[in-house]
């Protein structure tokens, strides 16, 4: 009986120890972190915040002494139309990629859902992009899309007619396509959060929605959909955050044209930057930096707000 | 603690890191003998993709000469634009490929950081009209390795034969009628641009402002007495892009064009005639035998009342020599120029097929007839042409006049617009340098 309380008091005991000796410290000490926290502060840290000083001076390739100039490259930046233009290209290129990455992932990560031998090739196949250089991805569709691509060809086959649709070529549409090329690059991605989502859905309620008599179409719509809130808020998230901050896929693909239509804001900083105003350029991506946190905060706060709607 | 050290850095005073090694002016430069044995140094060469096999058989041949090694990088396009970030990081090649015009030579800071070449070895053994170029306030940056060449218009030879025209036109309107004649016999694209590589679009441009250039213009811009939004500018170019303006006289994918599609379109007939500068033979040479080139490809060179040339040259006409503070390596760098120009010269413009520059030194053979045209000697002898200068050489700094004509042709800009455009942003580069007056 003693024996017994006091085992029991021992073992009510044993849970505190590690509150009274933290293991982690024993194990790891601190200095172990030091590398890791180098390589943040001089490749990101450092970084970062140079950007908020630099546009605040008047470093250019011009002159070699580097003053604090205050606003001035603001001004210069904000005085012509070219940042607000670039700004609304980068926002609607964003946001068509933060639909079309959303919309086919979704529709991949349920034509491929069910684990066959077919669907697991599919979902590597449409994998692959993501793996693949961007700049790459740009090149190879730069050259499908020309004038005399292989798309148009292909067309022309089935028109029987010769086919010369300028892809790379419109004001208006170029950036549509733009998203789509970008899309198809890391839409796997997409596919994979969908298809890890819809794994986690509990195959009780769905039997349950089944044996109710729910349509294939009612328990995608009331079911999975509800469910997948994380998953969507997570890809629209990352798609939309990401793609504010685009430049490979578009610069290998139109460099900004025609006439400056795909023009978005990190490729205008690259040209900036490429022609010696350093300060001009460095203000243009802190404007970038801002909108970037300006989004992103309502944004996940809504898509949150909405997941906590659907729980 | 990252705050800290950004404020430290900046309250300590700081530089740009590409002018760290800045001494005081150098005084004239010794120049060592070609021979002058550089075992254990290392050169570092930086050049185009355009120009990365220019300097392999020179480097090589200097290598074996004097024990030193030249390792040569090649920076991607757009090379000027790279270049300038590359050095912005306070990386710095001995030498580099560079237009050495006023506008571009600005951009490098020259006179803090490159190696004067005033009283090269070489200097004397040039022409007088390259003796003229690379020079910034009386002081030679520039080591002119190719010649300058004059914009100008390459033509289909069979397509003026077809429509009949036997004389080059002499003025911007029988440029015009030229272009009609040739589509009145069938010719696919009397013009053919490439608004779609946005680059060659400035050619016709800059060749519609030559008179313009010739009275001084871009000196009185630099001095903001003019402006790219004066009518007279504007008129000019309007008189451009109004020769593409009419059905069928331009290339139908004009704004998606490319300057590769402007070689194959010249050597297959489905051009007339293409705005441009050398480089479009540079690029047929590739694929096309002489004999093809010189049966189909013509050149003139074209102003709005006569054929004065206007000169072009980039950063495959000129080299520079930069200061590290490393006397030895600097000292080798001119000894490798001087090499480059003197003892290899020959030997050089024979495996390139350069024209001459040198008038004790002759040109190889098989060079494209439309090429010797084009030089500002040939173009003179030829047609008469006093060459003027392009914006290049004369303007203090470079606006992308290029990128805003491209949008003229792609629509989305009138020329009024493509000119404030241009201006704007000379202005706005004009203030960054600190020029009086902006």
């Amino acid at each position: 009986m003693t024996t017994l309380t006091r085992s029991s008091t021992s073992a009510s005991t044993a849970p505190q120890s590690p509150r009274r000796v933290p293991r982690g410290r024993n194990r790891h000490p601190w200095w172990f972190l030091l590398p890791a926290f180098a390589f943040i502060i001089v490749f990101f840290a450092l970084p970062v915040a140079a950007n908020f000083v630099f546009p605040f001076t008047n470093w250019s390739t011009f002159h070699s002494d580097i003053r604090f100039v205050g606003f001035d490259s603001f001004a210069d930046v904000l005085g012509d139309g070219s940042l607000a233009n670039s700004l609304r290209t980068t926002l609607v290129y964003a946001v068509l990629v933060a639909i079309f990455s959303n919309v086919f992932g979704l529709a991949l990560a349920l034509l491929l859902e069910r684990d066959t031998r077919v669907n697991r090739f599919g979902r590597a196949a449409f994998f692959l992009p993501v793996l693949m250089s961007a700049l790459a991805t740009g090149y190879v569709f730069q050259a499908i899309l020309k004038a005399d691509g292989a798309l148009n060809s292909a067309l022309a086959l089935l028109a029987g007619q010769p086919v010369d649709i300028e892809w790379l070529g419109s004001m208006d549409w170029t950036i549509v396509v733009a998203a789509l090329v970008h899309t198809w690059k890391w839409v796997g991605m997409n596919m994979l959060i969908f298809l890890a989502g819809l794994k986690n859905i509990p195959t009780d309620s769905l039997e349950a929605a089944s044996i109710d008599g729910a349509s294939r179409w009612q328990s995608l719509r009331l079911i999975k959909i509800p469910l997948l809130a994380p998953a969507f808020t997570f890809n629209i998230a990352t798609g939309l955050l990401s793609t504010l901050n685009s430049f490979d896929v578009i610069q290998a693909l139109t460099g900004g044209g025609p006439a400056r239509s795909t023009e978005v804001l990190n490729i205008f900083i690259f040209r900036t930057f490429g022609s010696g105003l350093y300060a001009q350029s460095t203000a243009m991506s802190l404007v970038l930096f801002l909108v970037v946190v300006v989004l992103a905060i309502p944004v996940i706060g809504f898509l949150r707000g909405r997941e906590r709607a659907m729980s | 603690m990252t705050p800290l050290f950004v404020a430290a850095l900046f309250l300590t005073g700081c530089s740009d890191p590409s002018v760290e090694a800045a001494a005081e002016p150098a005084s004239p430069a010794d120049w060592p003998a070609v021979d002058t044995p550089l075992d254990g140094v290392e050169l570092t060469l930086w050049t185009a993709e355009s120009t990365a096999s220019v300097p392999a058989g020179v480097a090589a041949a200097f290598e074996e000469l004097t024990g030193a090694t030249v390792n040569l990088t090649v920076v991607p396009d757009q090379y000027e634009a790279n270049a300038k970030t590359k050095l912005a990081t306070g990386a710095k090649p001995d030498l580099m490929f560079w237009e050495t015009n006023v506008s571009v030579l600005n951009t490098i800071q020259a006179e803090e950081n490159l190696q004067p070449l005033d009283g090269a070895p070489w200097f004397e053994l040039l022409d007088a009209d390259s003796q003229r170029l690379g020079v910034k306030d009386d002081v030679h940056y520039g080591a002119i390795i190719k010649s300058y060449e004059v914009m100008g218009v390459y033509y289909n030879l069979n397509n003026f034969e077809k429509a009949g025209i036997t004389d080059v036109p002499h003025s911007w309107d029988e440029l015009a009628a030229a272009a009609q004649k040739l589509k009145d016999a069938g010719v696919e694209a009397p013009f053919y641009e490439a608004a779609g590589d946005q680059w060659p679009v400035q050619w016709g441009a800059q060749m519609s402002l030559a008179d313009l250039s010739a009275d001084g213009f871009y000196g009185d811009l630099n001095t903001a007495q003019a402006s790219f939004s004066d009518a007279a500018v504007v008129d000019r170019l309007t008189a451009f892009t109004d020769l593409y303006a009419e059905d069928g006289m331009a290339n139908s994918n004009i704004k998606t064009a490319t300057f590769a599609d402007q070689g194959a379109a010249l050597m297959s007939g489905e051009a007339g005639m293409e705005f441009h500068v050398n480089a479009i033979v540079d690029q047929l040479s590739q694929a096309y035998s002489l004999e093809e080139i010189d049966e189909t490809v013509g050149f003139f060179p074209i102003s709005p009342e006569g054929n004065n040339g206007t000169m072009s040259g980039g950063q495959a006409n000129s080299l520079v020599a930069y200061r590290t503070g490393d006397e030895t390596r600097e000292a080798a760098a001119r000894q490798f120029l001087t090499f480059w120009l003197t003892d290899y010269y020959p030997t050089f413009i024979e495996e390139m097929g350069y024209v001459s520059i040198q008038p004790a030194v002759a040109s190889p053979a098989g060079i494209p007839q439309a090429t010797l045209d084009s030089t500002p000697a040939g173009a003179a002898e030829k047609f008469g042409s006093t060459a003027v200068a392009s914006m290049q050489m004369e303007a203090i700094n470079n606006p992308d006049l290029y990128l805003n004509m491209a949008e003229v042709l792609q629509g989305a800009k009138t020329p009024q617009e493509a000119a404030d455009a241009t201006q704007a942003q000379f202005e706005q580069l004009a203030r960054a340098a600190g020029v009086a007056g902006f």
